[in-house]
């Protein structure tokens, strides 16, 4: 046993050490969905103030736009086939909120809702019931 | 006069040039290898590496060995011929005998350059074929998914520059909120790659390969290469045919002066001439 670990240990340390020295490669769209949902979550949050809510809005806008812009511009992930890339590519407006909400002088909070079929009429012909 | 008709037929006969010899036995080689490297070379200058590196195999320099050695070959069969043509009698004979064995000498000789050269053409296809799989694997198998999923790409950023102006005016012009530093940079360096962009556009090397008058991509280039590769394979192959009559010729003139000069021993030669029984009636007759 105690050989068996003799040989194990060491060959397992040295795989920790190449998993801790590989490179990590900067994913451009995994930090912009994070950065994405951090402001929906700020758009949300019902305990912060307007005047707050609209700082950190505005703050979290131009981090966003830089982010939307590295995912638009990087070319690892052109053809790259993953579900994640498929999906981010297959809903422009969802995916690239700034850009979008410019493009059609919405807000991002708008035009995030109106994706996800959430609009005002909706809501006011809403009922409670069961389904 | 020494009887060298039976011996020169049998002679040539057995050392007549051995066509079905195996190819692969003791020829020298060359190892191409279709790295990454090779791939990312612009498609000319794919083709003058791939030759480059073979000029410096040890299968070139064989080949170009040959290439001396066929040439003097070809020379002493003419200054034979000439020698035949100005001799007689034994003298010819015995040219003519050394015309036939140079000839199948030569006959060897080019046969050996032509394995060479098919080993190189079939190593060239191989080189090609390697290539030709790992430019698909660079690129990725095009399935309808990826197809999809690149058209969409294209298309969002095409709806960004469209909108770049746009979004630019409004959200970073904003006071309260300074300009990143990603944005500066960006700008900056943007402008920096656009000059170079231009130089490496312009430069004479970065020419797309033409095809039949239109630019054509790295792997209809690598293909258009692995075409005249097999026609070269196909034009040695009836080369090896041609070595074939040519033996055979060789074969039939040694049987031709073998007949010659045995021929010639019999007309020479104290044979017995014996006389029918008719000649021997009259010791019979009273």
């Amino acid at each position: 046993m105690k050989q068996a670990l003799k040989k194990v240990l060491p060959m397992v340390a040295f795989l920790t050490a190449c998993a801790a020295t590989a490179p990590v490669q900067a994913d451009t769209l995994a930090n912009m969905e994070r950065e994405r949902a951090l402001l929906i979550e700020t758009m949300l949050d019902g305990e912060i103030s307007p005047a707050e809510r609209h700082l950190r809005l505005e703050r979290g806008q131009r981090r966003l736009l830089d982010l939307e812009r590295m995912v638009l511009r990087d070319d690892k992930l052109v053809g790259r086939n993953t579900p994640k890339v498929r999906q981010a590519f297959a809903n422009y407006d969802l995916t690239f909120l700034v850009h979008a909400s410019v493009e059609k002088n919405r807000s991002m909070a708008d035009t995030w809702l109106g994706q996800l079929g959430i609009s005002t009429q909706n809501l006011m012909s809403a009922k409670q019931g069961r389904r | 006069m020494p009887s060298i008709g039976s011996s020169l037929a049998l002679a040539l006969a057995i050392a007549a040039p051995s066509l079905a010899a195996g190819k692969g036995a003791d020829l020298p080689d060359w190892q191409p290898v279709a790295s990454e490297k090779l791939i990312k070379l612009p498609a000319n200058y794919l083709k003058k590496s791939l030759d480059h590196d073979f000029a410096q195999s040890a299968l070139a320099l064989a080949i170009q060995d040959l290439d001396s050695e066929i040439g003097l070959k070809g020379q002493t069969l003419d200054d034979l011929r000439t020698a035949i043509d100005q001799a007689d009698g034994e003298l010819q004979v015995e040219l003519r005998h050394q015309f036939l064995a140079q000839k199948r000498k030569f006959i060897t000789l080019m046969k050996r350059k032509v394995d060479l050269r098919q080993r190189h053409m079939e190593t060239k296809q191989r080189a090609l074929e390697r290539l030709l799989v790992k430019l698909g694997q660079a690129k990725g198998a095009m399935t309808p998914a990826r197809v999809q999923l690149v058209a969409q790409q294209h298309q969002a950023r095409e709806r960004f520059k469209g909108s770049l102006a746009k979004v630019d005016l409004t959200v970073l012009t904003t006071p309260t909120v300074p300009e990143s530093k990603y944005a500066q940079e960006y700008s900056a360096n943007m402008s920096a790659m656009a000059s170079l962009g231009a130089a490496i556009r312009q430069h004479p090397m970065n020419n797309q390969p033409q095809m039949a008058g239109r630019p054509a991509n790295k792997a209809d280039f690598i293909r258009q290469m692995l075409a005249d590769t097999q026609a070269s394979i196909a034009i040695l192959e009836q080369e090896q045919n041609i070595f074939g009559y040519m033996a055979k010729l060789v074969a039939l003139d040694a049987m031709a002066l073998s007949e010659q000069v045995m021929d010639a021993e019999l007309t020479d030669s104290d044979v017995l001439r014996t006389a029918g029984p008719a000649a021997a009636v009259k010791y019979f007759l009273n």
